[in-house]
């Protein structure tokens, strides 16, 4: 994470996204919304007096809820880059109009509650789209988990956070509820994927190695702890996962092979009832927490990205790649490339290469000076273009514009309007070749009687 | 077509217009997971739906299609 | 007078296990314009193109058709095939007999050479119709845009900036890092995330 702040060729863009693409491969014209963090970042040193000193408590998004934050705030301590935002829906400052506190701490005067988003356009020559994951809303269908209302069922990501030293609990693995540290912690995967009727069809990847992990660290932070892993298969294909999951096993997790049918509190336990399919009969434990290993789902706002940048989508709304085996990280999109989880669930060392393949790519773009267009465009008979502008009308691309040329006619210099179609935008659509009332404009590669003579041919 | 000819397993013959970018896709999708159809349907690939003149369907029907599907 | 070369590809058993490749050869010889036709194993090997390359020179052919699997696969691999042995890569066409064919009609045979034939006719017709094309070139910013800043974004971003080029590494989250820095350690290593 340093590493990509630091770098001299790297610049970071926090807190902005992107509004607009216009343009083609080598030549993107993006317009991104740079939103007000109400920090001047030039001015900020990081000290972290403004949010110590910030009155509002909120629950932490970066922590789930597990954890509060300020208004002004940095998601987490070690944030790159260090400077806060000031969550203008919670700070007083801008709810009530009045509280000016962080401002009147700050020693560097970087507070400015007047900075408005700033929208700028920018070039780029390739765009690599890496928008990530987020969790299957898990809460909103599997009510024999709960719905989401017994504190103590949480997701795996949740887990990461009470496991985490920087985090909530300080690495401490306890109970939301009431923050006993559980002895017995029951583990249920694919929540969301696998599942046909209530979530996804697809495996989710990465689960089954987080949950062996989990229930790894359960073993290895609580003493005389009982992790219980129940699983509908095991998927371990990687290097070295199967031997970690082993190592996991042999630390004494027992793994059920079944689903869990119900979740519910009985005094200060969960009981969980499911079926073990292997010794075929019904178990119930009584544990202190339980952790779901949730599907991977795209990352909200995959629509506008797609609609932006031209992308197809697959049954579960992941970027399709060009070709499942030989175009992985390529898009139908000349110019745009996938990475990471966008594309479908992955795992680190998945992600980290596709990544690099995907940076490839671009490099492989950038070495050249050039680059070769498609030829298959529209194209117009000047001869018989009437000048109507239905097709400038139609063209989805702007690709189309008039233009005024003269001729002779009679001996005499005529001038006269006709269509004119740019090379670089035009991307050989053909709507405006059946706009056109004269059948001037054609489109090149796929012309009017190219298409006629194929049809004449299948109707044989 | 007379009752008489369809009983003996007449089909109808069938002219696709697909996009290049997304039915076209579709097709090959279909392909790729073996999803099976019969085989009465003639692909034509345009660069896109928008690409389909109405004057094509029409020669289509002209030329004996019974049915034209434009997917885009 | 047009002079069309028709190739049927096996694609191993792919198309040839359910389409009659002899038969379409055979069918596609007696189209107009069409002046030599055959059918090999894996028309895309390096033998295959070069039994492209081959006729063209031997028949002195002026356009191709290819009819194999997708030209969303293969019209690139062909066109270069053409242009190798100077036929215009735009004097050229595919007929889409897999993934549009053999693989959705694997139970029906005959219709399935039926559909194959009909398409390497439409393939044929258009071929005849095309025209020398030739691209025009455009020029390179040679900067990156890297939307989302995780594990992938962040991956991305260093490489094609330790290639020398220039990248925005943007994120609509106000700090870089995406799930990964919500993660403790990771399998199967147990390394840390950050």
């Amino acid at each position: 994470m340093v590493a990509a702040a630091q770098h001299p060729n790297i610049e970071l863009m926090t807190y902005a996204e992107v509004e607009n693409v216009a343009g083609y491969v080598g030549n993107f014209e993006v317009t991104i919304r740079k939103k007000a963090r109400s920090v001047d970042p030039t001015k900020c040193t990081g000290c972290g007096t403004c949010w110590e000193k910030c009155p509002t408590k909120v629950d932490s998004e970066f922590d789930l809820g597990l954890g509060k934050r300020k208004a002004i705030y940095l998601p987490f301590p070690q944030a790159v880059p260090a400077v806060p935002v000031i969550d203008r829906e919670h700070c007083r400052q801008f709810t009530r109009g009045r509280c000016g506190v962080c401002q009147k701490v700050c020693p560097a005067k970087a507070i400015d509650y007047d900075q408005q988003d700033e929208i700028v356009t920018e070039k780029f020559g390739a765009i690599v789209v890496a928008t990530g994951y987020e969790l299957f809303k898990w809460e909103e269908v599997y009510g024999e988990y709960g719905y989401g209302k017994y504190p103590d069922v949480i997701t795996g990501m949740h887990f990461e956070r009470l496991n985490n030293a920087s985090g909530p609990t300080g690495g401490k693995i306890v109970r939301p509820s009431d923050g006993k540290e559980p002895k017995t912690v029951v583990f249920i995967k694919c929540v969301g994927s696998r599942d046909e009727a209530k979530g996804k069809s697809y495996c989710s990847r990465a689960c089954c190695m987080y949950t062996a992990k989990h229930a790894h660290q359960v073993l290895e932070k609580i003493p005389g702890a009982q992790a219980i892993v129940f699983y509908m298969d095991i998927r371990t294909p990687g290097k070295a996962y199967e031997e970690f999951l082993q190592r996991t096993v042999h630390e004494g997790a027992v793994y059920v092979r079944g689903r869990v049918s119900r979740v519910f509190q009985e005094g200060d336990k969960l009981i969980v009832r499911g079926e073990d399919t292997l010794l075929g009969r019904q178990v119930e434990v009584a544990a202190d927490m339980v952790v779901l290993a949730t599907a991977m789902v795209p990352s909200s706002g995959w629509e506008g990205v797609a609609k932006m940048l031209g992308l197809q989508t697959d049954k579960d709304d992941f970027f399709q790649e060009a070709h499942p085996k030989l175009r992985p990280v390529e898009t139908f999109t000349a110019g745009v490339f996938l990475a990471g989880a966008c594309q479908g669930p992955k795992d680190i060392p998945d992600t980290v290469s596709q990544a690099s393949a995907a940076a490839v790519k671009v490099c492989q773009l950038f070495t050249q000076d050039e680059l070769a267009t498609d030829p298959m465009i529209a194209t117009v008979d000047e001869s018989i273009c009437a000048g109507c502008a239905m097709c400038e009308k139609v063209c989805p691309y702007k690709a189309i514009s008039m233009k005024t040329i003269t001729e002779r006619v009679a001996g005499k210099q005529v001038a006269r309007r006709v269509a004119s179609v740019n090379g670089g935008l035009c991307q050989g659509c053909g709507a405006c070749s059946v706009a056109c009332p004269s059948s001037a404009m054609n489109l090149k590669g796929f012309t009017n009687e190219q298409i006629l003579a194929e049809v004449d041919a299948v109707c044989l | 077509m007379p009752v008489a000819a369809e009983a003996k397993g007449w089909e109808p013959k069938i002219v696709a217009f697909c996009c290049h970018w997304c039915a076209y896709a579709g097709a090959d999708l279909a392909g790729l997971n073996r999803l099976q159809y019969p085989a009465n349907v003639r692909v034509i690939r345009v660069p896109c739906s928008g690409r389909v003149n109405p004057q094509f369907v029409l020669r289509a029907f002209q030329r004996g299609a019974d049915g034209v599907l434009v997917a885009g | 007078m047009k002079r069309v070369g028709v190739f049927v590809c096996h694609c191993g058993t792919n198309i040839a296990s359910v389409v009659d490749v002899k038969g379409v050869a055979e069918a596609a010889r007696s189209f107009p314009g069409v002046v030599y036709a055959t059918d090999y194993q894996y028309m895309c090997s390096d033998p295959g193109q070069e039994l492209i390359r081959k006729a063209i020179k031997e028949h002195r052919l002026d356009r191709v058709v290819v009819a194999s699997c997708s030209p969303r696969l293969h019209e690139p691999t062909f066109r270069r095939t053409c242009a190798s042995a100077g036929v215009n890569p735009y004097l050229f066409e595919m007929a889409n007999i897999r993934e549009q064919c053999a693989w959705v009609h694997a139970k029906d045979k005959e219709g399935a050479t039926r559909k194959a034939v009909d398409l390497v006719r439409a393939a044929v017709a258009k071929v005849c119709r095309n025209v020398p094309l030739s691209p025009g070139t455009i020029s390179i910013t040679k900067r990156a845009l890297v939307i989302g800043a995780g594990i992938a974004g962040m991956q991305a971003a260093l490489d094609i900036a330790d290639a020398g080029y220039k990248v925005v590494l943007l994120d609509r989250e106000p700090t870089i890092g995406g799930n990964m820095v919500k993660l403790d350690k990771t399998f199967p290593t147990l390394d840390c995330s950050a």
